[in-house]
């Protein structure tokens, strides 16, 4: 595959709706809000696309809807094109991003629509658990009472225990969420959050409190990609894909030497950094995929941000706020933009196409020159981290 | 889980039967088709020590349905004897007097949840050894 030409990708819109519970939106009515939001601000019809790559994680599970990316373009009146659904958990939309990179990257399409959905406020608070368990192995935690909010206890546990963190400096992930959704408009939960309000709720699975990870949440976001050469011709602003790149881990937390070790996002993030020829301190912000806290918080550690067991200590630095020198997370990340699972990287690429343009708005991070998502699944058994660049 | 599926995975699910790779000699529960070591397909049924100690525990408040009855409950991961590690509920202790580094042994129960047709379930769970 190296020794094909390559060509220069580039984004050249975006569209999504607030995540919040959108009780009078359909998992088709979001998709093509966002779908079409896209295609209008590209000055673009479903007709000039090449086709689309759909991403959701749990809308075979909650609304039964399997051949998702066929009923959907339907819905979108997209005909005679390539559809494909993307299905891997968390990682879906950008995994989605991945694949149309490579199709346009090597040259087999032009215009690609990626868009990621996901509707969860349709599931009880305890199907929502059984849901999200169902993207572990069901073979080994179906009938076990083993569920996705316990392995993560373990992994904060094996954490705090190891660097003698507190849980509330680990906790702070969510604060600055928090207040980085402040003045994001498309946010779930664009409202402060106090460390106290934070340690007194309620646990999900000791330590991790409700308010350290994300609610169920109703959502899409689309991009539209496309060669560099045709973003130029178009005319339009544009960031140009640094790099795409994956990896993946042993899937059973039992058979990895090390908890903490996290080897696919290690991989996957040397791998983009190595492509796109950068240093971790040349990004200008990183979105994270902290689905709990911790999870962020090791996420700033492997990605190269600070050193092992400095996670903490980079959170209380101030230096990961839009203020500092490494913001994350600058349209409030998981917790607070929200996180409709199978949508969340394409949201991140939404976020990194708006601080790239000069459109963030009061979230805007002073000269952003590269940004980076971390979009994973199952406790980064799969990894993907794409790197985006200005292009003006 | 269809009854077939679920009664596929018996042997791990109700005796503690992993196994081991021929070639590298690695061990594993719920047992593998491809050691993901090496990468050997041959792989030996092997039944696991029902001995081991309490790594680290956390204590469930939100759980899926069936389950959101018994909260709050304990899962643990145990090491067993011979250093393979196995995720599962800790039972038959307060969860105030839950250690890490306690001796647990394996025990076999009934699960709050049943398979279609009104199946019972049960699954492998760690106590105490009791002394």
């Amino acid at each position: 595959m190296k020794c094909w030409p390559m060509r220069d990708v580039a984004v050249i819109s975006v569209g999504y709706t607030r995540v919040s519970e959108h009780w009078e939106k359909s998992l088709k009515g979001l998709f093509v809000e966002a779908s079409l939001k896209a295609l209008e601000s590209a000055g673009l019809s479903a007709t000039s696309l090449d086709g689309m790559y759909v991403a959701s994680a749990l809308s075979g599970y909650i609304q039964g809807q399997t051949n998702l990316a066929n009923v959907l373009a339907d819905s979108l009146g997209l005909y005679n094109k390539f559809a494909i659904s993307i299905d891997a958990g968390g990682a879906s939309g950008a995994l989605a991003i991945y694949e149309a990179y490579r199709d346009v990257a090597y040259g087999m399409r032009d215009v690609v629509l990626v868009c990621g959905v996901e509707k969860m406020s349709e599931a009880s608070p305890q199907e929502i658990v059984s849901a999200l368990t169902s993207v572990e192995d069901q073979e080994q935690f179906r009938y076990t009472g083993v569920t996705v909010h316990s392995l993560a206890a373990l992994v904060y546990k094996t954490y705090l225990r190891r660097y003698g963190a507190k849980q509330e400096d680990v906790a702070l992930m969510s604060v600055i969420d928090h207040e980085h959704a402040l003045t994001c408009s498309h946010a779930q939960y664009p409202f402060r959050l106090s460390i106290e309000a934070i340690m007194g709720s309620a646990f999900l699975a000791e330590p991790i409190r409700v308010l350290e990870a994300p609610s169920s949440g109703d959502g899409a976001a689309a991009i539209i990609m496309c060669s560099h050469d045709k973003a130029k011709e178009l005319g339009l602003p544009h960031v140009r894909v640094l790099a795409s790149e994956m990896a993946q881990d042993r899937f059973n937390l039992m058979e990895r030497e090390d908890l903490l070790a996290m080897r696919a996002l290690v991989e996957a993030s040397r791998r983009a950094y190595e492509k796109a020829n950068i240093k971790p301190s040349d990004l200008s912000f990183a979105e994270l995929y902290d689905d709990y806290s911790v999870m962020g918080v090791i996420a700033l550690e492997k990605l190269g941000l600070c050193g092992p067991g400095e996670g903490t200590k980079l959170l209380k630095s101030g230096e990961v706020t839009l203020k500092g020198s490494m913001p994350v997370n600058t349209f409030g990340g998981l917790k607070a933009r929200g996180a409709p699972l199978g949508a969340v990287g394409v949201y991140q690429a939404a976020e990194a196409f708006l601080q790239l343009t000069n459109n963030a708005g009061p979230n805007q991070v002073k000269n952003a020159r590269i940004g980076l998502t971390h979009t994973s699944c199952g406790f980064n058994s799969l990894v993907v981290i794409n790197l985006f660049e200005a292009c003006c | 889980m269809a009854t077939s599926a679920y009664w596929r995975t018996r042997l791990h699910r109700y005796r503690l039967i992993g196994n081991k790779c021929a070639k590298c000699g690695k061990v594993f529960f719920p047992p593998r088709l491809v050691c993901s070591y090496c990468g050997s397909a041959k792989l030996e049924e092997c039944k696991l020590p029902e001995r081991g100690k309490l790594v680290e525990y956390t204590v469930v408040h939100s759980a899926p349905k069936g389950y959101d009855a018994v909260v709050p409950y304990v899962v643990g991961m145990v090491e067993l004897e011979n250093g393979v590690r196995v995720v599962a509920q800790i039972t038959d202790v307060d969860v105030d007097e839950v250690k890490e580094g306690m001796e647990v042994e394996l025990t076999i129960r009934r699960l709050p949840e049943e398979l279609e047709g009104g199946m019972i379930c049960y699954t492998y769970k760690f106590r105490p050894v009791i002394r």
